[in-house]
């Protein structure tokens, strides 16, 4: 009896401290959902022969485990590739010095609009923001076509975004920011707030809450947009400002992280997803839109030729965001 | 009386529980192979001076004595409870509730064989007239066999003191006269002293050899039953009258 | 001697990594930008949170009372399968649930104007806070109760009523673990954070939670939680001033027997509460989950299962590991506390208690990520670390409050008969406290079983463990999907829950503690 249960004991201390030492293997840290970034990793795994010990983490939880362990880790780092699900986060990490600069072949054919300036990070399959609404709720008259709309009486309290501390809302705020400036920029959240904007606590729960009929519409990233049309009948997407300032388009970017010695495995990750195969496999799996130009599109996937996009300096938004911060937080809590 | 003869020696005994004083520069000395009870109201401090012969409480000031060897002295435990060569009867008896009878008895009974321990548990227990509870629990027992198999319990190890405290209080007269009766008979079986606690005056008196009245921590009277009866000292009087 | 084998790896390994990041953050050059940003806002918010837990502490620990005396005290049939049941809010996680109830209420009242959605919100977490938690008050006073001698019930029953005997004797005894599962309580109230997020309401937690995840700074969170932390003391503290001055119930030396009340009327009150309970924590929102899952087939939830299966197995032995480790750190530290009045490591438990998840993970990190203990940082044995930082104050409490119920005497009748230290440990505490050892071992696990916060820091890369999984794939994930994993978590949790009691119940049949 005693035996058998020291050796058991013995059995779990070996399990838990054992680790695999496998040298031709990179480790990867992802902000983008598991379900779509697993498959693309494991295609690499495949072709290359290289492992991939990845940590997942979700826009869900605003990416707070990965982005506050890079920023921990910083003094040895353990991760080789960021790839994250945009380019803020990305921009954070530049500023606080983790990322090393690095120039792909693979990125040739992506427009330099995508990129860092100083080649800290590349972006990649795109999503944009998009209002999404319930069709039992609102009639196609009535369905908003600018954000500037949401301000509107007949959508009081019908209206949800998801806290714009965090995440990708972040960025599209600070984008309108930088392209209406912050008199016009600031005006217009007053209104919202007039108006009795839904806060909800991420993107997904925007999607829950149309779809639910909670509210009519709401703010969201096109992958939940993708998933809120797979799970109900009823939704309607639409792509804002069309004929005005634009829809916020988001690259996904890769970023390789400093270290006392950059791998080439690292490399061959970064420019394997940066490739046109990535592209398209994330255009099936979430409907991403490819950078590249002139890819081949599944069916039912937008290509960036049909939207006009919002025109932002990535850097400079990026940078505006820090600016803004402390007033998004006073403006969502006084709510 | 002579130091030849006694087994145990507290000299300048004094004890605080934090800032309340329990003993105060006590000294008494225990008869070899005699049955001594300590006699005293409850708070008096009857426990405290088991417990500091038993090594179970450091004194803070004094030193104590065991067979002409010095065990405690202020502040430290020279000799450990273990090695005093005594057994101990809790006032709550503190047996061991998971254990039954045998496994309460045997449980300390150490460098002998399966069939050793055995022969040994079951002469003890036959001795107590507990031959039938060997597997039962403590609960199980009543409260006069429970008495028992403490007794049992403590000498086991074939102690050459005996501490007691209070372990009759909550019997009816029949079995106390019982087990007094035992108590005696063993003392000349295991040729024990026997160092008895009680705030019951009659009890001392019909079996003690000799009697210590403590009142707040300070010897009132000691000597024989006799002697106690007769005393001048107005709290052993008042304390006898009840 | 063996408090210091225990001790020098818990200051080590668990106390030092926290200790090293309140030092960078006292020696950051941005400090007092730092405190100067704590504003008296702060303090409200503080003053709210503390109101919010404190009701919720309130609600659970009087269900605790209300239940526990339903569950261990009054003479119902299928007792045990009622207790098991009444514990299953504790391993749904509370995300899920606030999500379930949430649907719920929308169907029921449809919520509109936005002055009732603010208050639902508050109604909400509250709501949602003492389902989770009202199980570890059950047990807490559900175990003190079942540790009254019959004969103080009967002696009172005699002289008055079933009131008088209730409310003069009953809860008076018990007041000591009435105490501790609302300090308890309270606390995991305040440190939690994922239903506030999702109610979007306002707290503390939320608050520090911004300043890791939208300003990344970690100086300013680390100073907030060290004000939480501050706080979570000074209860403790209090709570322990406050139970050293009660009277403590003791295990009875003659002997236990529970007093089972059999009276129609308590024991038709208990089926009914304790249905109606069941009904209320467990079987709605797992209808809930069983509609979402299946609605559309039985495909998403094969899908699920098929994503989780990969992870039990290390999930489990993880969360086993760290129980085991942490019951027995939890002993040691009780033990000596309660016994020997040597306080130091269950201070140190305490505060490692009180730190939020995600700053014990960042200290974790900056401390073991380095080449010299990268075999720990790379392997499992992070997550093990982690988990008993964490946890094993819930051992100490536990085990402790039974500890305290032991008589001094039992222990110095061993001494005096030359029993070792060991084998007094081995046969007499251990047996003695093994109910409240199973419990926590539970618990333990359980907490460690779904441990999200402290995992998510550290977990090593390229490893799956369940609850991680979980969270990244549900983000996305359509509801039907979400629901199948959080109906299969369930499953697993009280698929191995069921075990551990039938494991317990041979070795406390081995042990004849129910004596
Ligand atoms: N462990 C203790 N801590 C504090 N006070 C104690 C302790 N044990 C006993 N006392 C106090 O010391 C005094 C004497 O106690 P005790 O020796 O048990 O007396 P007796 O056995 O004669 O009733 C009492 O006032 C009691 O309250
Ligand atoms: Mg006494």
């Amino acid at each position: 009896m005693n035996r058998t249960v020291l050796l058991f004991l013995l059995f779990i201390i070996m399990f838990a401290f054992s680790c695999e030492q496998n040298t031709n293997s990179i480790v990867v840290y992802t902000t983008v959902d598991q379900v779509f970034s697993e498959p693309v990793l494991k295609e690499f795994e495949k072709e290359t022969g290289i492992k991939v010990k990845a940590v997942y983490d979700t826009e869900e939880t605003k990416s707070t485990g990965i982005l506050n362990r890079l920023i921990a880790e910083k003094d040895n780092p353990q991760c080789d590739v960021f790839w994250s699900g945009d380019p803020l986060r990305t921009a954070v990490l530049k500023n606080k010095n983790i990322l090393y600069s690095y120039t792909s072949k693979a990125a040739e054919g992506i427009d330099m609009v995508f990129k860092d300036k100083d080649n800290y990070w590349t972006g990649f399959s795109a999503r944009a923001r998009v209002l999404i609404y319930n069709k039992d709720l609102l009639k196609d008259d009535d369905v908003p076509q600018s954000i500037f709309d949401l301000t509107d009486k007949k959508y009081k309290a019908k209206v949800a975004i998801a806290n714009p501390l965090f995440g990708t809302t972040t960025f599209h705020f600070a984008a309108l920011f930088s392209v209406i400036g912050d008199e016009r920029a600031k005006l217009f959240l007053d209104s919202l707030k007039a108006n009795d904007i839904v806060i909800a606590s991420s993107n997904g729960d925007v999607k829950r809450r149309v779809v639910k009929g909670e509210v009519y519409c709401g703010l969201t990233d096109t992958d939940d947009a993708n998933e809120a049309i797979k799970e109900s009948a009823n939704i309607g997407v639409v792509f804002l400002d069309q004929k005005g300032i634009g829809s916020l388009i988001m690259p996904n970017t890769v970023s390789l992280i400093k270290k006392a010695k950059v791998s080439d495995n690292a490399k061959k990750l970064f420019d394997y997803l940066l490739s046109e195969d990535t592209e398209i496999a994330l255009a099936k799996s979430c409907a991403q839109m490819p950078l590249h130009k002139g890819v081949k599109l599944p069916k039912g996937v937008l290509s960036l030729d049909n939207i006009k996009p919002m025109n932002i300096d990535y850097n400079k938004t990026a940078g505006k965001l820090e600016n803004i911060q402390g007033y998004l937080k006073a403006w969502v809590e006084d709510k | 009386m002579q130091s030849i003869m006694s087994i145990i020696k507290l000299k300048n005994i004094s004890h605080w529980y934090s800032d309340n004083r329990v003993l105060d520069n006590l000294n008494l000395e225990i008869e070899k192979n005699k049955i001594t009870y300590i006699l005293g109201s409850s708070g008096s401090g009857k426990t405290t001076i088991l417990r500091l012969i038993a090594g179970l409480e450091v004194p803070d000031k004094g030193e104590i004595y065991i067979q002409n060897i010095k065990v405690s002295e202020t502040n430290k435990i020279i000799v450990t409870p273990d090695k005093r060569q005594l057994g101990y009867i809790f006032q709550d008896l503190a047996l061991w509730p998971h254990l039954t009878v045998y496994e309460n008895i045997s449980f300390s009974l150490k460098n002998m064989n399966k069939s050793e321990i055995e022969g040994e548990v079951k002469g003890i227990l036959s001795l107590f007239g507990l031959d039938d509870y060997l597997q039962k629990f403590p609960h199980q027992l009543s409260g006069g066999q429970q008495q028992m198999v403490a007794i049992a319990r403590a000498l086991a190890l074939k102690p050459k003191i005996l501490l007691m405290d209070e372990p009759l209080a909550s019997l009816d007269v029949k079995s106390k006269r019982k087990i007094l009766d035992y108590i005696v008979s063993i003392k000349e079986k295991y040729d024990l002293t026997i160092v008895y606690v009680t705030h019951d005056h009659r009890e001392a008196f019909a079996i003690a050899d000799n009697i210590v009245v403590i009142n707040e921590g300070k010897i009132q009277e000691s000597g024989t039953a006799e002697k106690i009866k007769n005393s001048t000292n107005d709290f052993v009087k008042y304390f006898i009258e009840w | 001697m063996l408090y210091t084998i225990v001790l020098l790896p818990v200051l080590f390994l668990l106390v030092l990594p926290v200790l090293n990041i309140v030092v960078l953050t006292f020696f950051d050059s941005n400090l007092s930008e730092s405190i100067a940003s704590m504003s008296t806002d702060l303090f409200m918010l503080l003053l709210k949170s503390l109101a919010i837990s404190g009701i919720v502490a309130f609600i659970s620990t009087f269900i605790g009372i209300v239940l526990g005396f339903s569950l261990y005290k009054s003479d119902i049939k299928y007792r045990n399968v009622f207790r098991l049941l009444i514990l299953i809010p504790l391993f749904i996680s509370p995300y899920i649930l606030a999500v379930a109830w949430k649907d719920i209420s929308v169907l029921i009242f449809d919520i509109d104007t936005s002055l009732f959605k603010k208050t639902y919100s508050f109604i909400g977490m509250i709501l949602v806070h003492s389902t989770i938690y009202s199980p570890l008050s059950i047990l807490i006073i559900g175990s003190a109760l079942s540790n009254i001698s019959k004969q103080m019930e009967e002696s009172a029953l005699l002289i008055g009523g079933f009131k008088d005997m209730f409310f003069k004797i009953l809860l008076p005894l018990i007041r000591p673990s009435i105490i501790t599962s609302f300090v308890l309580i309270l606390i995991f109230s305040i440190s939690e954070f994922s239903v506030p997020a999702f109610l979007g309401i306002r707290v503390f937690t939320t608050e520090i939670f911004t300043q890791f995840s939208a300003f990344y700074n970690h100086n300013l969170a680390m100073l907030q939680s060290l004000l939480l932390i501050f706080i979570c003391v000074f209860l403790l503290v209090s709570e322990r001033k406050r139970i050293s001055n009660s009277v403590f119930l003791s295990i009875g030396t003659r002997g236990k027997e529970v007093k089972l009340y059999s009276s129609r009327k308590i024991v038709i009150f208990s089926y009914i509460i304790l249905s109606f309970t069941i009904v209320f924590t467990v079987f709605v929102p797992l209808s809930i989950l069983v509609y979402q899952s299946f609605r559309t087939g039985t495909s998403k939830f094969m899908e699920a299962l098929s994503l989780l299966l990969p992870t039990i197995s290390d999930s489990t032995l993880l969360a086993i590991l760290g129980s085991i480790i942490s019951v027995f750190i939890g002993f040691v530290a009780a033990y000596y506390s309660e016994v020997l009045n040597k306080k130091l490591m269950n201070l140190m438990l305490l505060i490692l208690f009180a730190i939020p998840s995600t700053i014990f993970g960042i200290a974790l990190i900056k401390f073991y990520n380095n080449s010299i203990l990268n075999f720990i940082y790379s392997s499992f044995g992070i997550l093990i670390i982690g988990y008993v930082g964490k946890y094993s104050f819930i051992s100490t409490k536990l085990i402790g409050n039974s500890i305290k119920q032991i008589p001094k005497s039992l222990e110095e009748a061993a001494v005096i008969q030359g029993i070792g230290f060991f084998k007094r440990i081995r046969k007499i505490i251990v047996p003695l406290v093994l109910p409240s050892i199973f419990a926590s071992f539970i618990i333990n696990f359980l907490f460690c079983f779904g441990d999200l916060g402290i995992s998510i820091m550290v977990y090593p890369p390229g490893t799956e463990i369940m609850p991680i999984k979980v969270f990244t794939i549900m983000a996305n994930a359509p509801e039907s999907l979400t629901s199948s994993m959080a109906l299969i978590v369930f499953l697993v949790t009280i698929l191995l829950i069921s075990l551990l009691f039938f494991i317990f119940k041979k070795i406390i049949a081995k042990y004849n503690v129910n004596y």
